[in-house]
């Protein structure tokens, strides 16, 4: 995690500070483990092109162990990891990608591209005042899951 | 003229130098100076001592040695011409030229006579050559003896002249401490003894300095490409030297400048310690290694932000006819409209296939929609047709040379015009390059 340059939350005061001080600019939250394989391979792209994206978005990890990270989970409905949270300016960003589940993004990214693409379209529709965007990807490149739902 | 031959042809008239009382007197005192050695007390050497005297004094003197010397070579050149008259384009140096005259003297065939040692052996070799086939005749027994003592005047005087510049670079540490804590006592010397003296050296701009000592040969047959240029004393001396190769011409250009403020440290007694010189060495030395540094790794540029700049739109003419490509043309507005009440016909018949619209509608009030010219396109130059004639039907294998008796070949074949309007299959009714058909005289 050192090595790619991207910090790791733990607490719940990091992850609201994140949020509230990043400023005309996209954050990209991973909730995740580090010990994950498509954890792993998700961090890397972020953390590749973290630096590409500077201009325009910033990215963070946050630790889905953490005692205090709990809250978010519970919050954002995260059961499948990774899974990627969007915001801009405090507001949380929509994405349809195909999938039932449009407020976050599951999984890895097929490519760095693939990643940056979808960072732009959410930095270009915020820009407009959108609070949902359409994923730039076409529907192969999107990672496919089931979404389980508890005691319906 | 007799008169004018009689003083030029005496060397003492012209050569007068080594007469004179002040070359005695100075070449005494320098020898004493060099018997007594370095002496005792460091620096601390005021413009009223005596030795620093003696010092500008020979600075000025090995500039007049010089030009003595200058002087006897033109004497020599001008008796030996009769003899040999190319090794003055050969050996252009007059030291070395005096002593290839004294060794070859009045000997016609140079294979008796060895150069080794006097000239490189390439140039021995083109001396050698050139001597076969000289159109020169050997010298009267006298003149041949008044060139040789010219010669050894030479020589004396060059030998002089090194002794003294030795004694000068003896003292150098203490005539120009800084300038010899740059560059060393030997090229230090060596600057002042071509710039004349101190002063002369400080009121130099420093590109001068920079240009000083630079050897200007250009001997016949021999490539000047491969000479360096602007390679004088600074270019050779060790600082320099010991820059790697690429970084040897700006080395010097910032080594002749910091030494030219040196000298002129030197010249106003300013640090007579050499400190300013050390300084000046050291901070040489750190800039050529700063200079071989590695640059910086690049580091890979963040993505602009999306939306950021907004599209620059083009204009002009050139825009407007490619748009003009892709524009509604009337056929296409026409088969979109639609009259009402008037069904509309369709490619497919029937209401299947795409809809004509007013196209070709009775009582549209438009008979045939063509193309029509766009407004900004310019008429296509048939090129070809107009430039060589030809009417197309011409076999593959014919050229648009013709080759008349008269001119030989022409580029333009005359025939072919009358090959257009001479075959009476084709039709010149419609014909874009044809003229009229019957040109009758009214008589």
């Amino acid at each position: 995690m050192a090595l790619l340059g991207l910090s790791t939350l733990t607490h719940k005061q990091d992850v609201d500070a994140m949020i509230r001080d990043t400023l005309d600019k996209v954050l990209v939250l991973r909730f995740g483990r580090a010990t994950d394989p498509v954890c792993m391979q998700l961090d890397e792209t972020l953390g590749k092109s973290s630096r590409e994206l500077s201009k325009f978005a910033s990215i963070a990890l946050v630790d889905v162990d953490a005692q205090e990270i709990q809250v978010y989970l519970h919050y954002f409905d995260i059961t499948l990891i990774p899974a990627t949270v969007f915001f801009f300016n405090s507001q949380h960003m929509k994405m349809d990608s195909g999938t039932p589940d449009h407020t976050k993004w599951i999984g890895a990214f097929h490519s760095k591209q693939d990643f940056i693409d979808v960072v732009e379209t959410i930095y270009k529709g915020a820009m407009r005042g959108k609070l949902i965007v359409n994923c730039p990807l076409p529907a192969d490149r999107v990672p496919k899951f089931e979404l389980l739902y508890k005691d319906i | 003229m007799p008169d004018v031959e009689v003083n030029y042809d005496d060397l003492n008239t012209v050569a007068k130098l080594q007469n004179t009382p002040r070359y005695h007197d100075l070449m005494k005192k320098v020898d004493e100076a060099i018997e007594s050695g370095v002496p005792a007390t460091m620096a601390k050497l005021s413009e009223d001592d005596p030795e620093y005297q003696l010092i500008v004094e020979c600075n000025t003197l090995s500039v007049d040695i010089d030009n003595e010397i200058g002087v006897i070579h033109n004497y020599i050149r001008d008796k030996y011409r009769l003899k040999f008259p190319e090794l003055e384009s050969l050996v252009q140096h007059p030291i070395d030229y005096a002593r290839v005259v004294k060794r070859i003297g009045n000997e016609m065939d140079l294979t008796l006579v060895d150069l080794e040692g006097v000239l490189p052996s390439a140039t021995i070799m083109v001396v050698s050559v050139t001597a076969s086939t000289t159109n020169g005749k050997p010298l009267a027994e006298e003149v041949l003896q008044k060139t040789l003592d010219a010669c050894d005047r030479a020589l004396d005087l060059d030998e002089s002249k090194k002794k003294v510049l030795n004694f000068v670079e003896s003292r150098m540490a203490f005539i120009a401490p800084n300038l010899s804590a740059i560059l060393g006592s030997a090229v230090a010397a060596k600057l002042m003894g071509t710039a004349g003296g101190l002063s002369a050296l400080s009121k130099m701009p420093a590109c001068n300095v920079q240009i000083l000592g630079v050897k200007k040969k250009n001997s016949a047959g021999f490539s000047s490409a491969t000479l360096n240029p602007h390679t004088g004393f600074i270019f050779h001396s060790e600082i320099v030297q010991g820059s790697p190769p690429s970084l040897r011409t700006r080395a010097a250009r910032l080594v002749s400048g910091k030494s030219t403020l040196a000298a002129r440290v030197d010249a106003t007694m300013g640090d007579r310690l050499g400190q300013t010189g050390r300084a000046f060495r050291e901070e040489i030395q750190k800039k050529i290694e700063k200079w071989q540094e590695p640059p910086p790794p690049k580091q890979p540029k963040p993505l602009p932000v999306p939306d950021s700049d907004p599209k620059k739109k083009r204009g002009g003419r050139r825009l407007r006819k490619m748009k003009e490509r892709y524009a509604m043309t009337d056929m296409r507005k026409l088969a979109n409209r639609m009259s009402f009440n008037i069904p509309e016909e369709s490619s497919l018949g029937d209401g299947l296939g795409e809809g004509y619209g007013m196209l070709g509608q009775a009582g549209s009030g438009k008979l045939r929609i063509s193309a029509g010219p766009s407004k900004l396109s310019t008429k296509v130059k048939k090129f070809k047709e107009k430039k060589y004639g030809s009417s197309g039907a011409t076999s593959g294998l014919t050229s648009s040379l013709a080759f008349t008796p008269v001119q030989g070949i022409e580029l333009s074949n005359p025939s072919a015009q009358a090959a257009l309007l001479g075959s009476g299959t084709q039709s010149t009714y419609f014909s874009e390059t044809g003229s009229f058909s019957k040109i009758k005289k009214i008589v």
